[in-house]
């Protein structure tokens, strides 16, 4: 008994509505409209005085006996029914539904319904209880006035209030509380809770504006279910992708700039987009939207799949697949995802049998980064099934480095191989990146270790492996493993300098800002004033000596490891520039020596000069460097000079404990130091009163002295025919070593680095053999020494 | 792209030594006093550092570090390294600093 009218019927109200219609006869139209034929036309006032009067009776009675002719379509109307609430008696449920399920209409209704009014929110809380009809009934005339007029809550309130016994106003959310308890004292709704009440009921929740624009029948049912399920009729969106990538780089202006290639290296790549993921970034909804997932696997398989819809899949059925990832041409939409994962890091989506691993940051268990240190990334996974090794490790390491490593790893990786496989089955943040973009990103990275000699610019880690290596060679025995100089090879790339000159028109003032990525603006137009060396000189003096000493010393490494590195380079450059590098080298020798002479033109080598540089830690060390690139007299000159400047020396150098860093270049010197001057050293070295007795304090002093001796000794067995005892001076020089040595107290005798063997051959020479025994003792020397 | 460049070109000398010190146990101290120890996995060339098998040294007032295993701690958060003492060059430091000093000057 519903006449239930079409959409376009519908808009005949709309034309209606335009033109100017008496109230009355509208109010008349749009009930026969609403409500249908059987649509009562009394007034409704009166109608409501007499409902309300018969509710202030009877609360909560259902409202059967209530129900008169004219009620009955309303409790047909608003008794609730599940899907529930019609404004006209001809809703019943089935054909609206029907009716809104035409897309577009109902979905924005609903959306604007949800927006308009907060009540209609509460709508989908506020379910299905029944709803005495007594408060129904009373609903009625009040839904009359409120189709009908377009007034204001107020004046609807006005006009209620003043027809039922005034009722105490109840709140928005007591109402609310009621209507879901189900019991509402009609009579005490003002007109403000009705139109909440009624937005409980459903139809009358169309605020009146909205009534003129569409049939109250698809607005009730998406009222009534407010989560309305999204179809993928969105689909047609799907290929909007370009918001995702930027665009492309605007080339720099060929002004100024370097050379912008075709497209640069910092441009991301393009890619297609999952249109799944785009539906949910671009349309976020108040509605709950389910995403069906039955809808995603007819679609072409999207490279990229957001961790949720793979955990979907993965969870799915589908995902026990009989067949291993590898097989080719029958992969799925989830093989596909799987294998995806283990190339990037190994990743058993629950099902077994797969490659194992983790996904995202993966600890160092289980293996090496593959050794290929002619590639800049390292390949897809190899080797052990256990092992997983990192894709993302872009270090290359030294051969030795990586071996050390290994071997770390196998003793302590072993055990924990194990529970690592069972934590990393589930790893919710993998496969966020493509491969090329996680290639793209590491290509940047590397772009910046690039270099044109790996040797300056990794230079202390090339350095430390090596020596490492020649160390552990000296370990093991120098037979095995002379061809395994192992050396590590990093790609060399020819490195474009970027100069940055900025734009300039001619007869322009100042500079243009004209600037891109590729050439960033100057910031700063800082001039570098690069002071001559006269000028620093006439500074240096100003600054205290230490200082002076110091400066001196670091300008002297820095020839001194020029030099150092001369060999190398000389190896590595070509043909033409090895003439031009044997001059720099050459030149820097000489300047090296230079700083150890006071006076450019004298020869010698200055003394003082010398002390200055020893009387720094540094200088020290760099001496002991240094000796072995010296020429032969003025290494001689030097070992000289720190024999005859001893005590100061000893007395310098108490505070650092250095000196024996001297003592390998020094044993050098002396080993190849003529009998003459062996002896004149041994002389120096004694010096004036006293100072045998500070050498011998000294540990480097003994050790010096022991070092002599030795060679002295070493010269005159080896060689009989030696000079050395041609002159008398050695001799003597040896007695009064003995001398000193047999009346020095053993405790304040310091113990040398190391003590020649053949100290004891040459007492015995000399002493008689009751010294000797004392000799011995005293200095410890054992006869097997010998 | 060259902004990128400039970073990290001439600044390799830290990389270079942290590198050497792969494989090694060391104690990171970050700005906000979290003191971590752990196996230096890899370093990059802003010294970002990864470690693995941490622990936090200091009595644990840290909790929520407790389950921790790994970590990445990004390089403009760490105060101090500590490293083992036997594992550095100390002369090798100083060249590299003399020449990364030369280098910067030309």
């Amino acid at each position: 008994m519903f006449r239930f009218q079409s959409l376009d019927e519908d808009c005949t109200l709309e034309e209606e509505d335009d033109g100017l219609i008496e109230e009355e006869d509208e109010i008349d139209q749009f009930n026969d409209d609403t409500f249908g034929a059987g649509a009562i036309d009394d007034d409704w006032q009166e109608e409501h005085k007499r409902l309300a009067g018969l509710d202030k009776k009877d609360e909560l009675t259902a409202g059967d006996d209530e129900s008169a002719d004219p009620r009955s379509p309303l409790d047909n109307r608003l008794s609730l029914p599940p899907l529930g609430f019609s404004s006209s008696s001809a809703l019943q449920s089935g054909d609206v539904e029907d009716k809104v399920s035409e897309g577009g209409l109902a979905e924005s209704l609903a959306r604007l319904i949800l927006e308009a009014d907060p009540a209609v929110a509460g709508v989908g809380a506020a379910e299905r209880p029944a709803v005495p009809s007594p408060g129904s009934t009373s609903v009625f005339p009040s839904l009359h006035g409120l189709l009908s007029q377009s007034t204001s809550v107020q004046q609807q309130q006005q006009r209620l209030s003043s027809a039922p016994p005034p009722a105490p106003m109840l709140s928005y959310q007591q109402q609310q509380h009621l209507l879901r308890r189900g019991t509402a004292p009609i009579g005490q709704m003002n007109s403000h809770s009705i139109w909440e009440n009624s937005l409980g009921f459903g139809p009358v929740s169309v605020p009146p504006g909205l009534v003129t624009h569409m049939e109250d029948s698809p607005l009730m049912s998406i009222i009534k279910e407010v989560g309305l399920p999204k179809r993928p009729p969105r689909s047609d969106e799907g290929p909007d992708l370009s918001e995702r990538v930027p665009p492309p780089r605007s080339s720099s202006p060929v002004i100024g700039s370097p050379p912008v290639r075709a497209v640069p290296i910092g441009t991301p790549p393009k890619q297609p987009m999952s249109h799944t993921l785009n539906h949910q970034i671009h349309h976020p909804t108040a509605v709950h939207v389910r995403a069906p997932v039955q809808h995603r696997f007819p679609a072409p398989f999207p490279e990229r799949l957001s961790p949720n819809t793979l955990l979907n899949i993965a969870n799915s059925p589908l995902c026990r697949s009989p067949f291993p990832p590898r097989v080719g041409p029958v992969l799925s939409q989830i093989q596909r995802a799987q294998l995806l994962n283990s190339q990037v890091a190994g990743f058993p989506r629950g099902a077994p049998g797969l490659l194992p691993g983790g996904g995202g940051f993966r600890p160092f268990f289980g293996g090496h980064p593959p050794p290929h240190a002619h590639r800049m990334v390292p390949p897809p996974p190899l080797g052990p099934p256990n092992h997983t090794p990192i894709r993302h490790n872009t270090t290359i390491l030294h051969p030795q480095h990586r071996r050390l490593l290994s071997q770390r790893l196998l003793s302590r990786g072993g055990d924990q191989s194990r529970p690592g496989l069972d934590r990393r089955s589930r790893d919710p943040y993998s496969n966020l990146m493509t491969p090329k973009e996680k290639d793209w990103v590491t290509k940047i990275q590397m772009m910046q270790l690039q270099s044109t000699d790996p040797y300056l610019d990794d230079y202390y880690y090339q350095n430390y492996y090596e020596k490492m290596e020649k160390r552990q060679e000296g370990e093991r025995d120098s037979s095995s493993r002379k061809e395994h100089t192992t050396k590590l090879i990093t790609p060399q790339v020819a490195k474009v300098e970027h100069t940055y000159r900025p734009v300039q028109f001619a007869g322009s003032l100042g500079k243009l800002t004209v600037s891109s990525v590729n050439n960033p603006r100057k910031m700063i137009d800082a001039v570098v004033t690069s002071r001559t060396d006269d000028e620093e000189k006439r500074e240096k003096q100003v600054w205290n000596k230490r200082r002076q000493i110091l400066y001196t010393v670091e300008k002297m490494y820095s020839l001194l490891l020029e030099v150092q590195d001369f060999e190398k380079r000389f190896l590595q450059v070509p043909e033409e520039e090895r003439q031009t590098l044997l001059e720099q080298h050459k030149a820097n020798t000489e300047q090296l020596c230079s700083a150890l002479r006071e006076k450019e033109w004298d020869n010698r080598v200055s003394d003082e000069q010398c002390v200055m540089i020893m009387s720094v830690r540094k200088g020290k060390r760099l001496v002991s460097r240094l000796l072995p690139f010296l020429s032969t007299p003025l290494a001689n000159a030097v070992v000289m000079a720190i024999a005859r400047n001893f005590p100061t020396l000893a007395k310098k150098d108490k505070q650092d404990q250095v000196l024996f860093w001297l003592v390998e270049p020094v044993s050098s010197v002396i080993q190849s130091l003529s009998s003459s001057l062996l002896t004149d050293l041994l002389q120096e070295l004694q010096g004036s009163e006293g100072q045998l007795s500070s050498v011998l304090h000294n540990k480097f002093g003994v050790t010096l002295l022991y070092l002599i001796l030795s060679e002295g000794e070493r010269m005159q067995s080896s060689d009989p025919n030696c000079q050395l005892m041609d002159d008398n001076r050695w001799t003597e020089l040896v007695f009064s070593v003995t001398r000193e040595l047999l009346s020095v107290p053993a405790s304040s005798l310091a113990p040398p680095l190391f003590t020649p063997p053949n100290l004891l051959s040459l007492f015995s020479r000399y002493v008689d053999r009751q010294r000797l025994e004392l000799l011995q003792d005293k200095l410890q020397i054992s006869a097997l020494s010998r | 792209m060259l902004m990128l460049m400039c970073v990290c070109v001439r600044l390799q000398l830290f990389y270079s030594f942290f590198k050497s010190l792969v494989g090694k146990d060391v104690v990171v101290e970050l700005k906000n006093d979290l003191s971590i120890c752990g196996t230096l996995h890899s370093v990059d060339q802003y010294l970002n550092i990864k470690l693995t098998d941490i622990s936090v040294t200091d009595p644990e007032k840290y909790p929520h570090m407790l389950s921790v295993k790994n970590c990445f701690i990004r390089g403009s958060v760490v105060r101090y390294v500590q490293l083992p003492a036997d594992e550095v060059d100390t002369q090798l430091l100083q060249d590299a600093a003399r020449k990364e000093a030369m280098q910067q000057k030309q």
